[in-house]
């Protein structure tokens, strides 16, 4: 089994997908998660410096630190699947210490079930925005 | 005689795919590419496993095959759009067909403040190359608008476009709309005041047989891909009196004569046009892909994808917030169904649709332009080709509605 490296507090969401019926069940949820996003970043910030660009749907992100020093990420997307998969970032990563962000795996979006997340051509959105984030994380170090 | 289309889907062993998610896949991305029949894959390994060398250039065994299958494959392709090979040069596809026609004619042709007429529905690849000479040149560009309610180009403002025009570019058949231009008219129209037609006839040469020699315009651009020939390969159709303006576009391989330090000369006619090693596995490919589409009358080929392709958008328009862009009722359009749900992204629908087998495509098809015109930033389209059947269409409907049901 490949090494694991999201998070332990994103298990019970990696659960939570896994135990989806199938597959449309999951989009479902990731539906729902997509309008829980804990950091969003509204349309109305949403501008050429902060696109991820290379996708087919509109995706933005903005990375901080919050009060205390951790890693903060906003974000927004028009297309729900790809807003989900931040949302399931967001709540990964905010909190934690940029060094820590800069090590994480996108492997959760497959643990999720989420088909084919990591292809180039698919969410490609979600892979730029992962990796702007951890690019992010890594400037900060 | 019908179509047996039990028959032609026999010859596509792809369309026996099953997904990773089990579903069986049901293909309609046909505008993008299509799929090729078997005839194609086996001609095209063929020359792989038996006579692979470089065309033209010795005097061995394998060169010569090579070179007669080249040559047999140009003959067989522009036979098929009712030309002949010295009529006819090789490109990589459409958008290098319609590069070379900017560089190759329009660059030795125009000057200053000469007006290039294009529309709002034409590919990136027709757009750009012109507003790059307008750069390099100063050539004027003039767009033609659509009429945001019919879909159709607006011919009076055609009509005030052309006044002076050089050269008119316009797509035989939108790859968004799947509308087919009145191309005949605006041949007529541009020729009567001396003014050069190019079209684009990507989306256009797999719906109906394009007989180059009859239809007038100077310049064809085609692409093999769309019309079960390989990726990589298309051509552009010139008039011989166009293919005397032009000149040197790319240089080096086989359109050279002879080079020196003192300079080089050129070959003629359209070897001019072709540089490099020439794609010889794709010309054959191709020239096995336009035999198999003679056996068929492309008016029944269009009749039958017309008639999935009208039923579907019907359908769709039964769907709560599904808008379909075009006309696929009219009895010219041809293949392109593109919509858009109000409440479910583009991207989010195509992901849904793959999810129950159904291939279809999502984005600015490359014409931004366009999307700008009719306000939106993307459609999704299905497109409809040979093999394709009402049941596919049924299937799709249906899980369009669960789709839209279960997540707007």
């Amino acid at each position: 089994m490949a090494e694991r490296r999201w998070p332990d507090h994103l298990d019970s969401v990696v659960e939570e997908f896994d135990d989806c019926f199938d597959s449309m069940e999951r989009y479902e949820l990731l539906f729902e998660y997509a309008k829980k996003h804990p950091s969003p970043l509204p349309p109305d910030e949403w501008n050429e410096d902060n696109q991820v660009h290379g996708c087919q749907s509109r995706a933005h992100v903005v990375c901080s630190r919050d009060e205390l020093g951790n890693f903060l990420m906003r974000g927004g997307a028009d297309a729900q699947i790809v807003q989900g998969l931040m949302s399931v970032t967001a709540m990964a990563v905010n909190g934690m210490r940029p060094n820590e962000v800069s090590q994480f795996s996108p492997d959760y979006a497959d643990a999720m079930g989420i088909r084919n997340s990591l292809t180039p051509s698919r969410a490609n959105g979600f892979l730029n925005m992962f990796e702007r984030v951890r690019a992010e994380a890594e400037r900060m170090v | 005689m019908g179509l047996d289309i039990k028959a032609i889907r026999a010859d596509f062993p792809i369309l026996d795919r099953v997904l990773p998610n089990g579903k069986k896949l049901v293909y309609f991305d046909n505008a993008a590419t299509s799929q090729k029949p078997k005839v194609v894959i086996d001609a095209m390994s063929r020359y792989y496993e038996e006579y692979n060398s470089n065309a033209h250039r010795a005097n061995h065994t394998l060169a010569d095959e090579a070179t007669t299958a080249l040559e047999e494959a140009r003959s067989k392709i522009s036979r098929y759009f009712g030309t002949t090979p010295e009529n006819m040069i090789y490109t990589s596809g459409a958008t290098e067909a319609i590069n070379l026609v900017a560089y190759g004619w329009a660059r030795y042709n125009l000057q200053r403040d000469d007006v290039v007429v294009v529309t709002e529905m034409e590919h990136h690849a027709d757009i750009v190359p012109w507003q790059e000479l307008n750069k390099e040149k100063g050539i004027e560009v003039r767009y033609v608008p659509i009429n945001s309610r019919t879909f159709t180009l607006d011919m009076e403002a055609f009509e005030v476009a052309l006044e002076g025009a050089k050269l008119v570019c316009v797509v035989h058949t939108s790859n968004v709309l799947g509308i087919r231009n009145p191309v005949e008219e605006i041949i007529e129209k541009s020729q009567a005041i001396g003014a050069r037609v190019l079209l684009d006839c990507a989306q256009g040469a797999p719906h109906e047989r394009i007989f180059f020699d009859n239809m007038g315009a100077d310049f064809v651009a085609i692409s093999a891909h769309k019309m079960a020939g390989p990726t990589g390969i298309g051509c552009i159709l010139v008039k011989p009196d166009a293919m005397a303006e032009m000149g040197p576009f790319m240089t080096g391989g086989s359109m050279i004569r002879r080079v020196s330090t003192n300079g080089t000369t050129f070959q003629e006619g359209h070897a001019m046009f072709e540089t490099g090693t020439p794609r010889i596995a794709e010309a054959i490919g191709w020239g096995a892909a336009v035999e198999w589409l003679s056996q068929f009358d492309m008016r029944e080929v269009h009749a039958h994808i017309h008639d999935i392709s009208s039923w579907t958008a019907d359908q769709m328009l039964e769907i709560p917030g599904i808008r379909v862009f075009g006309d696929p009722n009219h009895p010219k359009s041809s293949g392109a169904v593109s919509f858009l749900h109000d409440s479910i992204q583009s991207q989010d629908l195509a992901i849904l649709l793959d999810e129950g087998g159904f291939a279809v495509r999502t984005g600015h098809h490359c014409a931004q332009p366009l999307m700008d015109a009719l306000g939106v930033p993307s459609t999704n389209r299905a497109s409809f080709w040979i093999y394709n059947t009402l049941d596919e269409a049924q299937a799709f409907v249906e899980h369009l509605r669960y789709v839209c049901e279960r997540f707007a």
